[in-house]
């Protein structure tokens, strides 16, 4: 067994799994086991009792313990069984005897069906009394020390100490049973542990219930040579003793063979029991056989319990003290969230708090298309991927973790060296937005406490850490560190205060859109009024000068007749001023309708309604091929009359004049372009040219009531496209506007 | 000219209405022009009832509608006639202050047979109505019908 192969190790390991540990029929060499029933009658006894006690089976079973080994020890045992001190299942130690040339431990344990009582040979003198200054010194360093790191070193140092093995380690579970080397006491007989990881196999369930129940087991010789029983079924029940808390029970071959090959033919191990859990183990080994006597090893269990309760109390605490951390470290982020427009930005600017709140190695924010990645993360499209995936298959999950996302969702390959453990958090339950953090394959963030590949012996042939590294790496690959539940809270807490802060900056915006579409009423009941309303006089005015005008009477005063003329077109100004604004007011109120337009066709069109501005005019029209779009095409009617009267109106002083219309498609947007050789304009007053009333010119030079192209700026910027122009002044101007070629749908 | 019915024109603001009635007598139609201040008294006159019972004047040629008026107003007027089995195909031109859009929406909606916003320039607005008189009362075919005022020929055998 010595070149022991991973499959073989498998197997045992699958073996060791069904193995009824409890009831291994042996015990171990170093003391004789009786089996009595409550009347005290011995119904078995190991093989060996007749070298160690000078009595065989045989003359002892179906007597009474008494009756087989005299009055005192019988009675005493009948004693503490009266007295139910036997019967919490755990061993206990009744007394050191001499029997023969030996010197025994008496322990005894009431498991319900049998009483056991084992004689174990004392190999030293000593008591607990003389380990009891030792201990409390112990107890009073551990209880000053914050950090579980140290209570572990320390306790690692103290069982040492009191049971000089040459290391004694201390190993953590974590919740999937695999476990950590946290802490080690040695010497240079046997390589260091500290940090390597341990598949959970290594420790199969049954052996895990087995160090809840009893907290301490020893072998001091791996090469022993196993007892058996005699009989060797209970002769009443017929089936086997049950040994769970004999400490002299055989252990498996199995677990023997692991030793040999580690080269530790002894050891003990020391259950850490914190809230009635396994958290741990305190393990022991030695190069040699070693044997640690019974009040040795109850100090070592006293030290166990004494480092439990530590580390439960330190756990507690740690936790406490996290939570606040966490909070502190939300607060912040919130803080910064609430400087932005959204949780994204906000986040995007405090990675560092962001990974530190669940202690994670990357992380991506996602809100709707967005997408940003910060820290280890995988490559952006196979993010994308998972945010698809838990927005269809885990809509209804507010927080979404997992150890092991290859297995979770293997179709997805997502990348298992940044992205093997996953916590996510939803934002929201109508768009897919999410924080998603991420941890690395946990092979890689094994601390090495040296170079594993140094303690391998090929000489020896012992099974090396390497290997058992490589087992362990194919137990988890794929596989992350767990997230704690103060993580967990921590992301959840954090989800919830940004759907508030999300929830908040939504209601404020439906605020905001009910006011709005409240004065936007208002303002089209103010428009239309004013149509109407302040419309009718100035056609009034307009149609009572003209009839003055043609009543006669006046005819011949020159002045009376400039006067009149004035008045209406005063009036008739002040009319296309209301139906100008009207238009423009329109244009921000009604709905867009687009549709595929021929810009050609709607350019020809719009050049027709001009003529009677033209009309006397040379004016030269170059119009390129023009591409079409899509868009409204009342809108795109108004902004092509407005741009063209506008070229007609400002070249009105060249004669003849040449007015170029055409057309630069680009990937995103078109751009059409109106350009002539007018009067132009300065550079410098280009930022006013589209505003509402802004007019560069005279208004006796050039009518219009101005707001022309502030109609075309907002034409245009309802399709999301831009406006602009570029002009000198008396060499003309040129004015552009670009569309999307894809218009989004108005909200 | 097929016949000469009368020119209904419903226009409640007393200035739009003297200017209407100029343009109108600008355009030298024969048709006599009916004025109606409001819509109740446009709908009394349409439908010969009440003051107008028993009018000898038959369907008008064109009705020239305004859009914004005291009591019933003109989409509630058009409504009315176009819902009307004999009146329905009476023309009716809607003339409005402003081209508010769901104006016109909802006048072709009812059935109007024509829509003019009234133009701030007087020359723009005396052709307007011009070209509607010439078309309604003058180069329009009017539907075959009965004027109300005459009783139904029954064809003898």
């Amino acid at each position: 067994m010595s070149n022991l192969e991973q499959t073989d190790l498998l197997t045992a390991e699958e073996n060791c799994a069904r193995e009824p540990i409890q009831f291994p029929g042996s015990i171990q060499p170093t003391g004789a086991l009786l089996s009595l029933d409550h009347a005290f009658n011995i119904l078995q006894a190991s093989a060996n009792t007749t070298e160690l006690l000078g009595l065989s089976p045989d003359t002892m079973l179906g007597k009474t313990i008494q009756d087989a080994l005299g009055l005192e020890l019988g009675e005493q045992i009948q004693q503490e069984l009266v007295s139910s001190r036997l019967a919490n299942s755990s061993t206990a130690l009744l007394r050191s005897v001499v029997i023969g040339e030996s010197r025994f431990d008496v322990l005894a344990h009431d498991n319900g069906a049998r009483i056991i009582v084992e004689f174990e040979l004392s190999s030293a003198e000593g008591s607990l009394d003389s380990v009891y200054p030792d201990l409390r010194s112990f107890i009073e360093m551990i209880q000053e020390l914050p950090e579980i790191e140290r209570i572990t070193a320390v306790a690692a140092e103290e069982v040492r100490a009191l049971t000089g093995f040459d290391r004694v380690m201390v190993y953590q579970f974590d919740k999937d049973w695999n476990g950590t080397v946290v802490a080690e006491s040695r010497n240079e007989r046997l390589p260091s542990y500290l940090d390597l990881r341990f598949p959970a196999a290594d420790i199969p369930a049954q052996a895990r219930a087995l160090y809840r129940s009893n907290r301490l087991r020893l072998i001091p010789d791996a090469d022993y040579v196993p007892v058996p029983l005699v009989p060797a079924f209970d002769p009443l029940t017929t089936g086997p003793l049950d040994l769970s808390f004999s400490a002299l029970r055989s252990v498996s071959p199995v677990h023997l063979q692991y030793m040999r090959n580690m080269g530790t033919p002894a050891s003990m191990s020391i259950s850490i029991l914190v809230d009635g859990e396994l958290w741990g183990l305190i393990s022991c080994h030695h190069a040699e056989p070693r044997r640690v006597a019974s009040h040795m090893r109850t100090a070592c269990d006293f030290v166990g319990q004494v480092v439990a309760m530590q580390i439960g109390a330190r756990s507690r605490s740690m936790a406490a003290a996290e939570r606040v951390v966490k909070h502190r470290i939300e607060s912040r982020l919130l803080a910064r969230m609430a400087a932005e427009p959204d949780f994204i930005s906000g986040l995007h600017v405090a990675e560092e708090e962001l990974l530190s709140l669940v202690n994670a190695d990357g992380v991506a924010l996602l809100l709707d298309q967005r997408i940003m990645l910060m820290g280890k993360t995988p490559p952006l499209a196979q993010v994308r991927s998972l945010a698809n995936w838990i927005a269809t298959e885990r809509a209804d999950q507010e927080v979404l973790w997992t150890e092991s996302l290859s297995s979770l969702v293997p179709q997805l390959q997502i990348a298992t060296e940044t992205a093997s453990g996953i916590l996510a958090v939803s934002m929201s339950k109508l768009h897919p937005s999410y924080i998603i953090w991420f941890r690395p394959e946990v092979v890689q963030t094994v601390r090495w406490g040296g170079d594993p590949r140094k303690t391998a012996d090929a000489e020896t042939g012992r099974l090396n850490p390497r290997k058992s590294f490589e087992t362990w790496k194919e137990t988890v690959s794929g596989q992350s560190l767990s997230w704690s539940a103060t993580q967990i809270d921590a992301a959840n807490s954090l989800r919830q205060a940004i759907v508030g802060i999300v929830m908040r900056k939504a209601e404020e915006m439906a605020a905001v859109t009910d006011e709005l579409r409240r004065s936007n009423k208002e303002l089209e009941a103010f428009s239309y009024s004013v149509s109407h309303d302040l419309r009718a006089p100035f056609r009034h005015i307009v149609g009572f000068a003209e009839l003055l005008k043609e009543t006669g009477g006046i005819e011949a005063d020159a002045r009376a007749q400039r006067y009149i003329d004035t008045i209406i077109e005063a009036a008739h100004s002040a009319g296309q001023l209301v139906d100008d604004l009207l238009g423009f007011s329109q244009m921000g109120r009604s709905q867009l309708t687009p549709v595929l337009i021929d810009m050609n066709k709607l350019v020809e069109e719009t050049l027709r309604t001009l003529h009677m501005d033209t009309e006397g005019r040379k004016i030269e029209w170059k119009v390129g091929r023009l591409e079409p779009i899509s868009a409204d095409l009342t809108f795109m009617r108004s902004a092509w009359q407005n741009l063209l009267s506008n070229a007609v109106k400002y070249t009105r002083g060249t004669d003849p004049s040449t007015i170029e219309i055409g057309c630069d498609p680009g990937e995103n947007e078109v751009t059409y372009y109106v350009k002539d050789d007018g009067v132009g304009f300065n550079m410098d007053y280009v930022d006013k040219l589209f505003g509402v009333f802004q007019r560069l010119h005279r208004i006796e030079d050039y009518e219009g009531s101005g707001i022309g192209l502030a109609n075309v700026k907002r034409v245009v910027e309802r399709h999301q496209g831009r406006v602009w122009a570029e002009g000198e002044l008396g060499k003309g101007a040129t004015f552009f506007f670009a569309l999307p070629r894809n218009l989004a749908s108005e909200a | 000219m097929s016949n000469i019915n009368p020119i209904l024109l419903v226009e409640d603001n007393p200035k739009d209405l003297e200017l209407t009635l100029a343009a109108l007598e600008r355009s030298q139609l024969a048709n006599e022009v009916v004025t109606a201040r409001d819509g109740a008294e446009a709908l009394d006159w349409l439908f010969a009832r009440g003051p107008h019972e028993g009018r000898n004047s038959g369907d008008p040629a064109v009705v020239l509608l305004d859009l914004k008026l005291p009591k019933v107003d003109g989409l509630q007027v058009l409504e009315a006639v176009k819902r009307d089995a004999d009146l329905k195909h009476v023309p009716i031109v809607m003339l409005t202050a402003s081209k508010e859009e769901s104006d016109l929406v909802k006048s072709y909606q009812l059935g109007v047979n024509a829509f003019v916003v009234k133009p701030v320039d007087f020359k723009e607005f005396f052709k307007a109505i011009q070209d509607i008189g010439m078309f309604w009362a003058i180069l329009n075919e009017p539907h075959p019908m009965r004027p109300r005022s005459t009783p139904m020929k029954v064809t003898e055998a």
